[in-house]
């Protein structure tokens, strides 16, 4: 099952792949390195998060940090 | 420029219009209640202060820095590292925002609707829709906009129409029993949405008119004031005290119409409502995550990085949090001053930097009526 998921991820990267690489033309180097390292950015998020689906994210980060204030209006 | 398209002000108007309300129709009026009780019909009217002084905020900074939005001149304004810093913060903030909004999303169609349906499809055909607006651009957003948001809040209104002879005025009352404190510790909530008018400031600049967008942007907060206190006297008047222990009291309220035994099961109405204006709200949003990601790593066009940031999109929608109780409590939460901290008090302080720049650049003569120089 979790292997299916990480197919179906790189499947979706593929996807997203074929019909934009063809879109871009030769002198957009610094698109092109955007495009992949955010790519390959969701591509390493999306395996973390089926092998580890409890890891804590930005929402627990944002919760660690206002957390003292978040108190004064907490119900 | 990066998007080349314009929009006019009144389109401008109907894309903030469903950015705001889309979500606050279901999640907000009973987080409202927690703190308001039957006071919760005055919080947004308390709230919407916070919409009108971030919408002078963007006016008065587009004034500044006319044809930039926001990530550009934060450079301008603090310098190349920390405007780099504050753009990245924006963008964090925009990335994480609007993953918790496909997540709001998912977790109410997957509650009302598709009950079966795993949450990543859910989300991930919401966002590969946005997608396409977004590849489209800010006209074709404009005018998908144009047509959507009309119809939206007149079958809100006709909801509103419906549910009169349910409604109970009593339940209004009375009004200010504990004094003013509660209603204004429940604005806090409704603030946060509100300060979510900051979006202005990266539409205004591809608005045809920069003054008529301001003029708009206030009539679209005005508009939002209305809605937001209308779902809450919708609300108060149907269950009174209950609203606070109900997690959407408006597809509740919508459950109870039943005119002559043939006009039932309207829920429907706000399925359709509320798709449809979170299709354009998280349009607008990931559309500013784009632009505002292209535009801090200087690219020269937001459209190579729409699907990817759009897939990233789907993995914060799935991070964001386990379940919809742990989401609601940090909106209304910690989540709140959060949102306000990002969206109010780093524009104020944009424009506090700005203007002082530019009235130190004034004296000293160089450059009159430009934008500060860079160091």
């Amino acid at each position: 099952m979790k292997w299916g998921l990480v197919i179906a991820s790189l499947i979706i990267a593929m996807s997203m792949f074929l019909y934009q690489w063809p879109k871009l033309k030769k002198q957009q180097k610094k698109e092109k390195a955007a495009f992949l390292s955010l790519t390959f950015l969701g591509l390493f998020l999306s395996v973390l998060l089926i092998f580890f689906p409890e890891m804590p994210g930005p929402t627990q980060m944002i919760d660690w940090i206002y957390k003292p204030l978040g108190r004064l209006i907490e119900k | 420029m990066l998007e080349q398209g314009k929009i006019s002000p009144v389109q401008m108007a109907l894309l903030m219009i469903p950015a705001i309300i889309a979500t606050v129709l279901l999640l907000v009026p009973s987080i409202t209640a927690k703190h308001a009780h039957h006071d919760l019909w005055l919080s947004p009217i308390w709230a919407c202060g916070t919409g009108f002084f971030v919408v002078f905020l963007s006016y008065k900074l587009n004034k500044l820095f006319p044809e930039k939005t926001i990530i550009e001149y934060s450079e301008h304004a603090l310098g190349k590292i920390l405007g780099k810093l504050v753009g990245g913060i924006f963008l964090f903030f925009y990335f994480h925002a609007t993953g918790i909004m496909v997540r709001e999303y998912g977790e109410f169609v997957s509650g009302a609707a598709l009950f079966h349906t795993p949450m990543a499809v859910i989300i991930g055909t919401m966002v590969l829709v946005c997608s396409f607006a977004v590849l489209g651009g800010l006209e074709v957003m404009g005018r998908a906009s144009e047509i959507i948001v009309p119809v939206v809040i007149l079958l809100y209104i006709l909801l509103f129409i419906l549910l009169i002879k349910d409604l109970e005025v009593k339940n209004l009352f009375p009004i200010m029993e504990k004094g003013i404190r509660p209603s204004l510790m429940g604005s806090i909530v409704p603030q946060s949405w509100y300060s979510e008018f900051i979006l202005v400031s990266f539409l205004l600049p591809y608005v045809t008119n920069q003054k008529k967008g301001f003029k708009w942007g206030l009539i679209a907060v005005f508009i939002v004031l209305f809605l937001m206190v209308l779902t809450n006297i919708m609300a108060l008047l149907l269950f009174g005290n209950l609203t606070s222990s109900l997690t959407y009291p408006v597809m509740v309220a919508a459950r109870y119409i039943s005119i002559a035994d043939f006009l039932e099961h309207l829920e429907s109405i706000v399925m359709a409502i509320w798709i449809a204006g979170t299709f354009i709200k998280i349009t607008v949003f990931y559309y500013v995550l784009a632009l505002g990601t292209a535009q801090w790593l200087k690219l020269s066009d937001y459209r190579p990085i729409v699907l990817p940031i759009g897939f990233l999109i789907l993995l914060q929608g799935l991070w964001a949090a386990r379940d919809l109780q742990e989401l609601s409590h940090f909106l209304a939460t910690s989540g709140a001053i959060y949102i306000l901290s990002i969206q109010v008090v780093l524009p104020f302080i944009l424009l506090l930097c700005a203007s002082i720049r530019k009235k130190l650049g004034q004296r000293k003569g160089n450059k009159q009526n430009e934008t500060p120089v860079n160091h």
